[in-house]
């Protein structure tokens, strides 16, 4: 684990200084200040906006980070040939998986940490003061980021970049919709695509299930046993992705 | 006692459903305790894909490899050795002595242990002056150096390099070929590969010349000269790659050595 850790730090000093990381934050922010401008709204229209605004542009930008990361961990060390030298020294390919995906995983919490920060420093100025469920949201958001990046750096160790890019964009929509898809599969009456979308639907991570947003801006509380449970469900997923990457990981020739 | 052995060791690359090149083939050989073995041969004949096999960086197609005595997964084995990259290239925003203390951690090296060690092997490669200078601004020289540092930072008793010498000044040459013989004399064995003959000439105790991912010959370089019956080692190399090329009928257009898998 010690030896995952400093592949992970090394990982995470490494994606500070990719430009993407700055320009993604710098305009995140910038979306989520301008939020503010709907002034000409009712007071408390205007907050639920700036909510809206702010969780989807954390989700939104958050998601582009960890998939921008997760594409330079796997491919830019082969491409820069930095990965000779870690896997002569005694690690194992599983030590390397798990450090980049800890590492990325630590970019991504500091992207939303700094979003969020910023995000709550809005509310202040309302005079709104975050509650409990905007934390509860920003979680889920985060949970989901990663379970976003674990499955780019899954892909990564098999597939070419253009591939994983175009992949992880259209899981990321998929994601989102398959609760809709679902729904209107159940009015098709052909029993094989059915089973198919059935069977899609346990397959592929529904990330609808992180997000909160709405009902946390109309003022619905979401209980501690829903962020559990949704957190479980994130977590066997990123295991899932993770053991898939290794798995290929150590079939690979660099 | 042999450190590193390989058995009947190919490597094939599939190309396509028809196309592969095969590039190492069947290779036998054993490097013993205490030498410096060098790897000689021209660009493209398996001298790198050799070593990666010896890494466990890429699989071998068929055969076996043992070092110390055990496979070239192994972590524990990898504790014992130290690799050189060709045109080593190390993430370049940290300076020498970040570099060496993040592949030292790699080893479970005790921070105390990695900083007695970037001193010394920093002053050893002559590097000292740039301690505060992040890689991006060294020279091919000093990149070169640092990345002999970087494989010595566990005090490896297996020192495998790949083409050690490329982009040194004939300064720069000269004080790696003392360095390695400094080395062997504290009891390591060296594995270099090569395509420099003067360089194999003057340090390597044994030698082994590939072509076309074939093993030509082996031996010491006073045993090989004799059984050729050449002058020095440039002559010997030319004999020996003339000698497999009219014994196998090949031509120097069949250098890819494309092969159909079918």
């Amino acid at each position: 684990m010690k030896k995952a850790w400093t592949i992970a730090l090394n990982t995470f000093h490494e994606s500070l200084r990719k430009k993407t990381f700055y320009i993604l934050l710098v305009v995140a922010l910038v979306v989520i200040g301008a939020s503010r401008f709907f002034s000409f709204l009712a007071a408390e229209d205007e907050l639920k906006m700036i909510k809206d605004v702010s969780f989807s542009t954390i989700e939104f930008f958050g998601a582009l980070i960890a998939i921008f990361t997760a594409l330079a961990a796997v491919s830019g060390e082969i491409e820069k040939r930095t990965i000779y030298t870690l896997l002569s020294k005694p690690i194992t390919r599983s030590n390397f998986i798990i450090g980049k995906l800890i590492g990325q995983s630590l970019i991504i919490l500091l992207n939303v940490a700094l979003m969020s920060i910023f995000f709550i420093g809005l509310l202040f100025f309302k005079k709104s003061p975050p509650d409990i469920q905007t934390f509860k949201t920003i979680f889920l958001i985060f949970i989901e980021l990663i379970l976003i990046g674990s499955i780019t750096l899954s892909v990564a160790t098999f597939a070419t970049d253009a591939f994983n890019l175009i992949f992880s964009f259209f899981l990321y929509i998929i994601g989102h919709l398959i609760s809709y898809g679902t729904q209107m599969l159940e009015r098709i009456e052909n029993v094989v695509l059915q089973r198919l979308g059935n069977m899609l639907y346990h397959v592929i991570p529904n990330y609808e299930n992180f997000n909160i947003k709405d009902k946390i801006v109309v003022g619905v509380d979401v209980s501690w046993q829903y962020v559990g449970q949704t957190t479980l469900y994130g977590i066997i997923y990123i295991a899932i992705a993770v053991l898939i990457g290794i798995h290929f990981f150590y079939k690979r020739e660099v | 006692m042999a450190l590193i052995e390989t058995r009947e060791l190919s490597k094939v690359y599939t190309l396509s459903s028809k196309k592969s090149v095969t590039a190492l083939n069947n290779v036998t050989m054993s490097i013993e305790e205490g030498e410096i073995f060098g790897i000689l041969g021209p660009n493209g004949s398996g001298k790198t894909t050799c070593l990666k096999l010896l890494l466990g960086i890429i699989f071998p197609t068929e055969g076996e490899i043992s070092i110390m005595g055990q496979n070239q997964y192994s972590v524990v084995t990898k504790k014992n050795i130290g690799f050189l990259p060709e045109n080593p290239y190390y993430y370049d925003y940290l300076t020498g002595p970040e570099i060496l203390k993040f592949y030292g951690k790699l080893f479970d090296m005790p921070p105390g242990i990695i900083r007695e060690r970037t001193d010394s092997l920093l002053e050893l490669v002559n590097l000292n002056n740039a301690k505060n200078l992040s890689l991006k601004h060294y020279s091919k020289g000093m990149l070169e150096r640092i990345g002999l540092a970087v494989s010595l930072i566990n005090d490896p008793k297996i020192l495998i390099l790949d083409e050690p010498t490329t982009g040194l000044d004939p300064i720069g040459c000269k004080e790696t070929r003392d360095l390695l013989k400094k080395l062997h004399d504290s009891g390591k064995t060296i594995l270099l590969s090569s395509h420099f003959l003067s360089e194999v000439e003057r340090v390597c105790s044994r030698i082994v010349i590939f072509h076309k991912g074939n093993l030509l010959t082996t031996g010491t370089l006073e045993s090989l000269l004799e059984e050729y019956k050449a002058e020095n080692l440039e002559d010997l190399f030319v004999k020996a790659i003339r000698k497999f090329d009219s014994e196998t009928g090949q031509t120097e257009e069949d250098a890819i050595n494309l092969q159909s898998s079918v």
